[in-house]
């Protein structure tokens, strides 16, 4: 047990790679600004690796009152143990009472590293951050399958910690005049201490479905037949996605699945296309403006959770509306 | 390599999460009709320590932290060719959230001396991800989360994984010991050996460790666990117009209208 009194500030941990900031980062400082002001605390911004001075001057844009920055060769690229060891000595050093990472594979492998030897609570995978009255954090997260929300609270250690899905909140737009304090700290870690090398990284090759503004996702419906799925995604130029059901079978690569186990989007538009819509699936896609749903199944659970519904089969229904776009002239042709 | 390597695979029994319903008056789970099974990650998790186990001589041993009952899924595990399992079992267990549950695993595979852990990505019941590197980081461990390859290079007595990272992937190699979190649905799980199933079913019963045998007595359960569920409600889905058309060109007029296409 800690004297919990004694922690103070909301931290947010700027995830970067090669100076790329992830998207999550962002939308964590504007959540996380909300959460400091409830409870009349800093905002603080935890900037790791290598040339990140501008990474730092970023998060003061979007919203921190400071940047911790942490900057050496060692944190680039990316490595579970320098990260978790600096990040935890921080943490020890200057007691924050709520840390936010952005639930990415990168921020669920190193978050462990710093609760674990914190004793700090962790929540993974939140979808809703609250404060109570007394500052305590509300981390909700979906629970059994998405059927339930799960509020985790830790009221007795410090610091109180989360994974946060990405997509969930909304990034806040930089404010290039907004000051704050950019602050070096020191590098606690040695290469020769690290039990890790990456020999090699490439990235750029899949696309993130969580900033697409338009999205047709295909499922078990398309029986392996991209084709005619493809074509409406075209068309509509919207980003290709998946429900598990098809990640499963291998059609559609796992960075392309939405739902519990995938990830969460928040598109203008969302074509469902043969899937039956299952709870899992329902929660990645839930926050999309407007829903279409495209299913042979009039009983298909997906109508429910869709604006608008089409009961036809996919393979007649996608290339028509395919062709409709590319012409520009919306024909009132019935498919049964 | 001199010394063969000891592969410790952390495995656990979860309700069939297809099988969980909910009661629709009360809002309820309804876990009882849920049959329980091993973990669906954790089938790629012992794949991938018995392919370890093809490339370099060891040894691989399952262990699992549950009620007497979790004794099947261990036995799954000894069917499917692991060498030996371990059950951690003990009242003192009841109420642990990730950090003691990942303590007690930690503490066994010292016991058991392992060079290598593998664990599946994240259980279906409660999907935190969190164990895998808690094991590590209370061990001081390296970890590789997030696996679809593995590789051992003997020489160097080094496991390089390649890992799914944001927007691709990266090959990253780490000094045993190390936990290796596998991703889910990554290698085909091998069936099991009809001889072997036979031994496991009939014959094996694994060794129960205690809490008090890993020396973590006062260090796990409920009242050390640093979280703590507050509530729980009922998700309300998104109000929707629910509109079925007829036509594609009735669709896309809609869409039109919206200003979304």
């Amino acid at each position: 047990m800690v004297d919990v009194d004694e922690y103070d500030d909301v931290w947010v941990f700027v995830e970067e790679h090669a100076g790329d900031v992830a998207g999550v980062s962002w939308e964590l400082l504007a959540e996380g600004r909300e959460l400091a002001d409830a409870i009349g605390d800093d905002l603080v911004a935890v900037v790791i690796g290598e040339g990140v001075d501008g990474v730092a001057e970023a998060a003061v844009s979007r919203g921190a009152d400071r940047a911790l920055v942490a900057d050496d060769p060692v944190f680039e690229p990316y490595r579970a143990d320098p990260y978790g060891e600096q990040f935890r000595r921080l943490v020890e050093d200057r007691k924050p009472s709520i840390v936010l990472i952005g639930g990415t594979h990168t921020g669920r492998d190193f978050a462990g590293r710093v609760a674990v030897p914190a004793h700090a609570g962790l929540t993974a995978d939140v979808t809703e951050l609250d404060v109570d009255e007394d500052g305590l954090l509300q981390a909700r997260r979906p629970a059994f399958g998405g059927n339930v929300l799960a509020s985790i609270i830790c009221e007795e250690h410090r610091p109180q910690m989360a994974t946060v899905r990405p997509g969930v909140f909304e990034a806040s737009e930089p404010e290039p005049d907004r000051s704050g304090e950019v602050e070096p700290v020191e590098v606690v870690v040695e290469e020769s201490d690290t039990v890790s090398e990456v020999l090699e990284r490439e990235t750029g090759d899949t696309a993130d479905i969580t900033d697409a503004d338009r999205i047709v996702a295909a499922g078990a419906g398309c029986d392996g037949d991209l084709e005619p799925i493809e074509e409406l995604a075209d068309a509509l130029d919207a980003e290709l996605a998946a429900s598990r059901a098809a990640v499963d079978e291998g059609w559609i690569d796992g960075a392309r699945q939405v739902g519990q186990t995938g990830k969460t989007v928040r598109p203008e538009l969302y074509v469902a296309v043969g899937i039956s819509g299952a709870v899992q699936h329902v929660e990645g896609m839930d926050d999309s403006e407007v829903v279409v749903a495209i299913n042979s199944d009039p009983n298909a659970p997906i109508f429910d959770h869709a604006d608008y519904g089409i009961v036809a089969d996919l393979f007649e229904a996608c290339p028509t509306l395919a062709e409709q776009l590319r012409d520009g002239e919306f024909e009132p042709e019935v498919i049964a | 390599m001199t010394e063969p390597w000891n592969v410790v695979v952390c495995v656990k029994q979860v309700p069939d999460d297809d099988e969980v319903t909910i009661d629709p008056d009360t809002g309820r789970l309804d876990r009882s009709s849920a049959p329980a099974v091993l973990n669906r990650p954790d089938r790629n998790a012992i794949e991938a320590a018995l392919w370890i186990r093809d490339e370099v001589d060891a040894r691989v041993t399952a262990v699992s932290m549950g009620p007497p009952t979790a004794t099947a899924v261990l036995k799954e595990a000894v069917a499917v060719g692991c060498d030996d399992a371990v059950l951690l079992s003990d009242r003192a267990f009841g109420g642990s959230d990730t950090w003691p549950t990942s303590l007690a695993l930690a503490r066994a595979a010292e016991e058991l001396d392992a060079d290598v852990v593998v664990c599946g990505e994240e259980t279906t019941d409660s999907s935190t991800g969190q164990v895998p590197p808690g094991i590590a980081a209370h061990n001081g461990w390296a970890q590789l989360t997030y696996v679809e390859d593995l590789e051992v290079d003997s020489d160097d007595e080094r496991v390089i994984a390649r890992r799914d990272v944001e927007g691709g992937h990266e090959r990253v190699a780490a000094d045993p010991p190390v936990v290796v979190a596998v991703a889910y649905g990554e290698n085909e799980p091998r069936p099991a050996g009809l001889h072997r199933k036979l031994f496991a079913e009939n014959e094996f019963e694994p060794p129960t460790w205690s809490a008090a045998d890993l020396g973590v007595e006062d260090e796990v359960g409920l009242a050390v666990s640093p979280t703590a569920v507050g509530g729980m409600e009922t998700v309300d889905p998104v109000e929707r117009a629910q509109a079925v058309v007829d036509s594609p060109g009735e669709l896309l007029a809609a869409l039109d209208e919206e200003g979304v296409v």
